[in-house]
């Protein structure tokens, strides 16, 4: 691993801390309604989002704005931010994520000097943006000079490695069975990274009807740990 | 590509306190009826019909709607729309809606049935001004097939975009191709067959409406899985999982005459169809 793989590595850390712990991105809805309350019933959860939801959403939107940075054509970078938010039509999971975005995009801004982000930033404050971690994470690893493919792969990951350890917190599940999930996974997120590589921009936003329904439902849950 | 199986346009303005239709134009295999005044309210209310009773192979339909300011108009379908099997094309339809400030469009469809081997393409784009009010509705059924079997078309898609003064607010992309999906799984259709959206935007909707609507329609016994939630603009949507037309037909209308008289104190008119 080199350097820069390693820069990148850092943002991986499920105590990153931009607010994943908070978010179950409607998971906590079905641990409630005891549809997920093991590691089998949990993992086949975490396939269908990061197959139906991920890839389709902030997975083809990190490997568009990682293009769009390639070609220095940031107009493109700012319009995928605008359908990230408006594509989540969960008011939780959107405004949520939307945080995030802004955490780790102050946080990464006080360990990079990188002028994309002081732009990012410039329109969030000026509501011309709304702010997303899949498109921070992106500006980073664009940065770094790291491959389209590898930042992907490792966004994919920071994503399913808080969820893991939410899930370990909330099913809960052994620290044990969380490792066993993220190593079932790793084969699986190389196989979203190259389902993403190969989707058409018009595969962007598609939902996954179960889980929107899920994220929506979370508002009413009475009794929460998460905030999504 | 500018063959079209059918078309629609049909631009409404307000005169005197009646929403009258200012043009008027179709062709093919797309007709409406005559303008029916459900009541005294001025709002008028137009049937859309396929002649031709369903979507053919390569089919491609094309509707566009626009109100003036003030308008207020109910567009519906006639009937359930059926798409046949397509060996060669999907069929597709392209629906633009034009809402000046002040106009309301409520656009109510039948439910969509794909047919096995159907594959069905459709995208809705809505350009609003600022205090206009746009409800729409849909139902995705799990299609017709010989011998009864469920989800045997090959592919329904649905994208709607929703513009606010020229900047997207609403994105929805529905995309059911049973060949690559376990459908009754967790996370998908979770073992329903129907899957029903509504969607309303206007300046109006708020938190307090969504309540109102949550209190109406939650489910508490369990024939139904349903979701509702605030949109990035000012607007909610109502997603809706079930086994039949019938149950997602009953929420619709009920959320439907709650939005109505929370935003216009109206009674939906009952749509009579054969």
């Amino acid at each position: 691993m080199d350097k820069n793989t390693l820069s990148l590595f850092q943002l991986c850390d499920s105590n990153f801390p931009t607010g994943a712990f908070s978010h179950s991105y409607g998971l906590e809805s079905y641990i409630q309604a005891d549809q997920v309350h093991d590691q089998t019933t949990f993992s086949k959860w975490l396939h269908v989002y990061v197959n139906e939801q991920l890839v389709h959403s902030d997975g083809l939107a990190s490997r568009l704005v990682f293009d769009a940075l390639q070609d220095g054509k940031l107009d493109q970078v700012w319009k995928l931010d605008r359908m990230l938010t408006v594509q989540n039509l969960p008011r939780e999971t959107r405004e949520g994520t939307q945080k995030m975005g802004d955490r780790m995009l102050n946080l990464v801004g006080s360990l990079y000097d990188v002028p994309v982000l002081l732009l990012y930033r410039d329109r969030i404050k000026k509501k011309q943006c709304f702010g997303h971690p899949a498109i921070v994470f992106t500006m980073i690893g664009h940065h770094l000079g790291v491959s389209q493919s590898t930042t992907i792969l490792y966004y994919l990951y920071s994503v399913i490695s808080s969820l893991v350890q939410n899930a370990v917190r909330a099913i809960p599940l052994g620290q044990t069975a969380g490792q066993k999930v993220i190593q079932g996974f790793q084969d699986v997120l190389l196989e979203a990274v190259d389902k993403i590589l190969g989707l058409n921009e018009e595969d962007f936003g598609i939902i996954s009807p179960g889980l929107e329904l899920s994220q929506m439902q979370h508002e009413r849950v009475n009794i929460r740990i998460f905030m999504s | 590509m500018k063959d079209w199986t059918g078309i629609l346009r049909l631009e409404a303005e307000e005169r005197n306190g009646k929403t009258v239709a200012k043009n008027v134009y179709f062709q093919g295999a797309y007709k409406v009826m005559r303008p029916v005044y459900h009541d005294h309210s001025g709002q008028v209310c137009y049937y859309i019909l396929n002649p031709g009773g369903g979507y053919l192979d390569g089919d491609r339909y094309q509707m566009k709607i626009a109100l003036n300011e003030q308008a207020r108009l109910t567009l519906t379908t006639q009937s359930a729309t059926k798409i046949y099997r397509t060996p060669k094309q999907p069929a597709y339809q392209e629906t633009e809606i034009i809402l000046k400030k002040g106009s309301y469009l409520e656009y109510i469809t039948d439910p969509l049935i794909g047919y096995k081997d159907a594959r069905y393409q459709q995208k809705t784009v809505v350009k609003m001004e600022k205090g206009a009010t746009f409800l729409y509705s849909d139902i995705i059924t799990s299609g017709w097939s010989p011998d009864g079997e469920q989800f045997s078309y090959d592919l329904l898609q649905l994208i709607s975009e929703i513009y606010m003064d020229d900047e997207l607010v609403v994105y929805d992309h529905i995309k059911l191709n049973p060949a690559n999906h376990h459908m009754a799984s967790l996370g998908y259709m979770e073992g329903f067959s129907h899957l029903g959206s509504m969607i309303v935007v206007g300046e109006q909707v708020n938190a307090d409406l969504l309540d109102q609507l949550y209190h109406a329609v939650h489910e508490d016994k369990g024939d139904y899985k349903i979701g509702l939630s605030l949109l990035p603009v000012s607007g909610l949507i109502v997603r809706v999982l079930a086994n039949s037309t019938q149950t997602i037909e009953k929420i619709h209308t009920t959320c439907h005459h709650m939005i109505s008289r929370e935003l216009f104190n109206t009674i939906p008119s009952f749509l009579r169809k054969y």
